[in-house]
């Protein structure tokens, strides 16, 4: 059973002074798989400059553009449509034995397969190790602990908009214990890839509908990989599996691999951006 | 033979502590060399002087120079010529050019594995650790195919003669390896001044280095392209290197170009002529990884074009070297290029690698530790000898310095064991003489789609402070020109 | 072609031309002086500030002595000067430097020797006893450069557009000269014996023009004002002429832009509209009001510079 989505992305870009030379690279276009389909997107801006789909360096779908006149404020707007599956995150067959769930964990090939999602990036990186924060229960299985993680953290942090911004480690997110859902994401990961299990950050929207946590731009939860599963979305911000309302953009090892625009610019002085998402769905 | 012998080389004094590569171990000249030491020795040193003088001059004109920047100004330097040359057997040869090669073809195969299925790492061949803790290692490469199948088209292969007479290999470069217009350069100016020699020898051309780095650059070139534009790109004319960069564009007949020459559209790349747009297929490019491309690495760097890393990965266009390379000529897996040679080759490895303790594994650190003074202790990712410290060269406070600054950062660093380089009688401006110097030799490898090429000669780098290990430019080396003779 | 090395090939033979130019003017301009016929062109003060006026940094203030050393200093040799002859060798240089793999390696080392020649020239012994030595020097090897561009390049589009900018400066440079020596001319008129027609200064302008010996071939006649300016600005024939050196920029136009096509935004079009404009004007029309006339040619050619530009160098 699929909904029917239109999210409206709007970034509006203000500059000091003329802005000679930019570009830009958008990261926003909905993940197409089987169960986000038939994406469709328009996207503008106010300076009417050329642009072009592209791919960023992990294979997401990306949305470039660059400058053709000098300019002191640019807005971009991108509307998608796309269907969008109902389904019940708990709906997996788990995996008949726990013990060889660890021992996959512990297999070279699989830490190997996994490398990119196991290594410690800056974001991702604990002040001490995981162990100290939360333990797994290894009578557990992978997911029932990756579940208990989910809401330690949700207990853990309490959700400020504001308290801190992309470059916040998480030293200093346990020592203010608050922080925006990138903040939870990178803990979720880092415990996660600290007890063996990959972890990867997804980048997306959130139907805020059902009155969740999350603000009007984008948002971020984690997808950890349970061997013989596969990967299942946490969004510790909320305390919830992803599910139907989680709208998928991209993923990789932290908010740097995902950052839903880059700028550049060759000119002086300071700019400022602001993103509004909204989000819509009609069954 | 005392006669002429008085003349030239009256004051060389020969260390019987080091491989001289111009004496017999009894002290009697070399087959080889025995033609040219006649030669130079009909010279007087005064004649000497003066074409020392003159290929000086010449190389200053023709801004042969390296700027070295001061507080307030830019100082333009030559890299220092020696105008006696360093002699190499064909026997000896063969083994350097072999090895080189097997080298550069086995880190190709590396390459491949570890950007694909990563066996070598799954069989525990060589430690993952080593690969995930590397900051030059790129993710975003993983799964890309590049075209001819070529990571490191250009290698430079640093080679030493030890005193046991074997040669070793200290280091491979396979990010942007330079020193190769020096070569040609320093054949030039060796003509210029002494034309005559090189009629009693007969010695392998190295001008024809260009055209074979072209045709295998080209034969690179993405899929559906049929005859490939090729270009090189330079951070500028200010980086240290620009005289090389702008050498190999004029001699490959090649457009130089900056970032900014450059723009990506719908994936391709083409560069701003004064015809309009112009599509380039294949890029030598001599800016390091992390500047190619500032949406997808460094988002500050104006050196690089936006967009170039997708337009790459889409196989419209070649990067030459590819990126993330640099993985691969990082000390820490040098130190396995036996087992990588062995693994992807099924060969024995040619050419010798030095020893190395690995400091990030407890029972090596110990050793380390307690033997600072017989080792060289290296960074892992430094390049041009910058952070080298050579253990019997340094003082108690230094060693004390040292060890306890593995002992913080021991990933950071890899030690071995004080290798003797041979020397080669270089003659010294002070003292108006010959005198010993410590050489290396770096040799040029060219992989293409189904075709190599070693340039048969290389840079030998010349350390010209007394005593000296180290023969980088930037740490006051010189050089001189290296012939390979036909049989 | 790059664009952005094109831009630095045509400034290189600017600044090439440049340099020449304004060594040539001092030299000429210090050493006729010195056996003028009469005494306004003999007195130092009248030559110093005629060499500001024509490098564009003119001394306003009728009271002020200024320093003969600190004038050849600030014109030869002062890094902090934008116009002196070090800066404009050394940015000819810089350009040629990000060129370097387009020209040949005999010009490029000609250029470099010519930079370190200018670069290391002794302050000190060029305002006391230099100037001649100097600036001599700096003449004969931008001549040089001219012959290893004209005998070392390919007579492509690389040449076209370094002799592009070479015949740009080239008319520019004259007409500031003449733009300065009229004002000189001027000035010097009304002491003994000198009428504006008849100064001295015209043989001086010939001579900074290198035109002063084919000037006597052509007229056989003492210089006056009308056929100085004629022979300088409208003979096809002189070669530092601005008729000649507008012949000379659209010939290499052509060379980087060959259509035929009527196309009215083209430099081609700008060039040859300005060049046609003076292939038929007499010289008693520019006499009548020389002032304006070269105002006018100035903005002419900084507007083909700047089509130059806007069509080749940027994209």
């Amino acid at each position: 059973m699929y909904n029917e989505y239109q999210i409206t992305y709007t970034a509006q870009n203000t500059y000091e002074h003329w802005v000679d030379k930019a570009y830009w690279q958008f990261m926003v276009i909905p993940w197409e798989d089987n169960s986000q389909k038939n994406v469709q997107v328009a996207f503008e801006n106010s300076m009417h400059f050329p642009m072009e789909f592209s791919h960023n360096g992990y294979g997401f779908r990306t949305l470039r553009c660059h400058s053709v006149d000098p300019f002191k404020e640019i807005t971009f707007k991108a509307k998608f449509s796309f269907l969008k599956m109902e389904d019940n995150p708990f709906s997996f067959v788990p995996n008949a034995s726990i013990s060889w769930e660890y021992e996959q964990l512990a297999q070279l090939t699989h830490k190997v397969d996994f490398d990119q999602f196991l290594k410690r990036t800056n974001l991702t990186h604990l002040p001490s190790p995981a162990a100290s924060l939360f333990t797994f229960d290894g009578e557990q299985s992978i997911f029932d602990n990756l579940l208990a993680l989910n809401g330690w953290i949700f207990d853990q942090i309490y959700y400020t908009p504001g308290a801190t911004d992309v470059h916040t480690t998480l030293k200093e997110v346990l020592d203010m214990r608050k922080g925006v859902c990138q903040d939870f994401t990178h803990l979720f990961c880092a415990i996660a890839k600290d007890h063996g299990v990959p972890a990867r950050y997804v980048s997306g929207y959130l139907n805020q509908d059902g009155g969740f946590f999350g603000d009007t731009q984008m948002h971020a939860w984690a997808e950890a990989h349970i061997p013989g599963v596969g990967w299942k979305g946490f969004d510790p911000t909320n305390n919830i599996l992803a599910n139907a309302n989680h709208v998928k953009v991209c993923h990789g090892k932290d908010y740097t691999d995902c950052a839903p625009l880059k700028g550049i610019l060759f000119g002086q002085g300071e700019n400022t951006t602001t993103h509004s998402v909204s989000v819509h769905s009609q069954q | 033979m005392e006669n002429i012998e008085s003349q030239i080389f009256s004051s060389y004094q020969r260390n019987p502590q080091l491989l001289d590569e111009l004496h017999e171990k009894d002290g009697s000249i070399k087959k080889v060399y025995q033609t040219l030491f006649e030669l130079y020795g009909q010279h007087s040193i005064q004649d000497y002087v003066n074409l020392n003088n003159k290929a000086k001059a010449s190389f200053f004109n023709q801004g042969i120079t390296f700027q070295v920047y001061g507080d307030n100004t830019v100082q333009e330097k030559i890299f220092p010529f020696d105008l006696f040359p360093r002699i190499i057997d064909p026997q000896e040869w063969e083994v350097i050019e072999k090895g080189s090669l097997q080298r550069s073809r086995a880190l190709n195969l590396f390459l491949w594995d570890i950007y694909h299925d990563k066996r070598i790492l799954k069989e525990g061949i060589v430690p993952l650790d080593l690969i995930s803790t590397s900051a030059n290692y790129l993710d975003q490469m993983v799964g890309v195919d590049p075209p001819g199948g070529i990571y490191n088209h250009i290698s430079g292969t640093d080679v030493i003669k030890h005193t046991d007479g074997q040669y070793y290999v200290l280091e491979d470069n396979i990010r942007c390896p330079s020193g190769v217009s020096y070569v040609i350069c320093n054949r030039t100016a060796l003509k210029r001044a002494l034309f005559g020699v090189f009629n009693h020898y007969k010695t392998f051309t190295v001008t024809d280095y260009a055209e074979n780095l072209l045709e295998l650059l080209e034969s690179t070139k993405p899929k559906g392209v049929d005859v490939p534009t090729c270009v090189v790109i330079t951070p500028g004319m200010f980086n240290s290197a620009f005289y090389e960069h702008s050498y190999l564009a004029k001699t490959m007949g090649v457009e130089l170009v900056e970032g900014r020459d450059l723009f990506v559209e719908n994936d391709f790349v083409y560069m701003k002529t004064i015809k309009g747009p112009e599509r380039v297929d294949v890029i030598y490019r001599r800016v390091d990884d992390l500047f190619l491309d500032p949406l997808e690495f460094k988002a500050d760097s104006s050196l690089g074009v936006p967009g170039l890393f997708s337009a790459y990965k889409k196989g419209n266009v070649t990067l030459a070297n590819a990126p993330g390379t640099g993985v691969a000529d990082d000390k820490a897996v040098y130190t396995y290029m036996p087992e990588i040679i062995k693994y992807y080759l099924k060969e024995e490895p040619i050419l010798n690698n030095v020893h190395t303790y690995h400091c990030s594994r407890p029972k090596e650190l110990e050793y380390v530790l307690e033997n600072i003074r017989t080792l060289v202790i290296k960074p892992v990712d430094e390049a041009g000898g910058y952070g080298i410290s050579i253990g019997n060269k340094l003082t108690d406070e230094q060693v004390d310095a040292v060890r306890k600054e593995v002992r913080q950062n021991p990933r950071k660093y890899v030690a071995q064991p004080i290798m003797s380089l041979s020397v080669h009688p270089t003659y010294i401006d002070e003292t108006q003489s010959f005198e010993q110097r410590h050489v290396d030799l770096r040799t040029f490898t060219v992989l293409g789609r189904d075709k190599q090429f070693v340039l048969k000669g290389g840079l030998t780098r010349v350390a010209l402070k007394k005593g000296n290990l180290i023969v980088n430019s930037s740490q006051g080396g010189g050089s001189k020109d290296t012939w390979v003779l036909k049989i | 072609m790059l664009a952005r090395v094109a831009n630095n090939l045509f400034w290189m033979g600017r600044y090439i031309e440049r340099s020449e130019h304004i060594a040539r003017y001092m030299n000429v301009n210090y050493f006729s002086s010195l056996d003028a016929p009469n005494l306004a062109s003999q007195d130092r003060q009248f030559v110093l500030r005629s060499m500001l006026f024509m490098v564009g940094a003119p001394e306003t203030n009728d009271e002020k002595r200024v320093d003969e050393e600190s004038v050849l200093y600030s014109i030869g040799l002062d890094p902090e000067f934008p116009s002196s002859i070090l800066n404009n060798v050394k940015m000819a240089r810089e350009n040629a430097n990000s060129a370097r793999d387009l020209i040949s390696t005999e010009l490029y080392e000609s250029i470099n020797k010519f930079y370190h020649y200018v670069v290391t020239y002794p302050k000190e012994v060029f305002v006391k006893n230099g100037l001649h030595d100097f600036t001599v020097n700096v003449t004969e090897m931008s001549a040089i450069l001219r012959g290893k561009i004209r005998g070392t390049l390919l007579h492509d589009a690389v040449y076209a557009i370094i002799l592009m900018g070479v015949n740009i400066e080239r008319a520019t440079q004259i007409t500031r000269m003449i733009n300065a020596k009229y004002n000189d001319a001027l000035k010097a008129q009304g002491s003994y014996e000198s009428k504006f027609s008849k100064s001295f200064e015209w043989t001086t302008l010939l001579k900074c023009a290198e035109s002063y010996d084919m000037m006597r071939r052509y007229y056989k006649k003492t210089p006056t004002s009308i056929s100085t300016l004629e022979f300088l600005i409208l003979n096809p024939n002189c070669p530092r002429s601005v008729m000649n050196s507008l012949n000379q920029v659209y010939k290499h136009v052509k060379i980087i832009n060959p259509e035929r096509r009527y196309n009215k935004e083209s430099t081609a079009f700008l060039i040859g509209r300005v060049r046609a404009e003076y292939e038929f004007k007499y010289i008693e029309e520019i006499e009548q009001d020389i002032k304006s006339f070269i105002d006018n040619i100035l903005r002419s050619l900084t507007e083909i510079s700047n089509k130059v530009e806007e069509e080749f160098f940027e994209y």
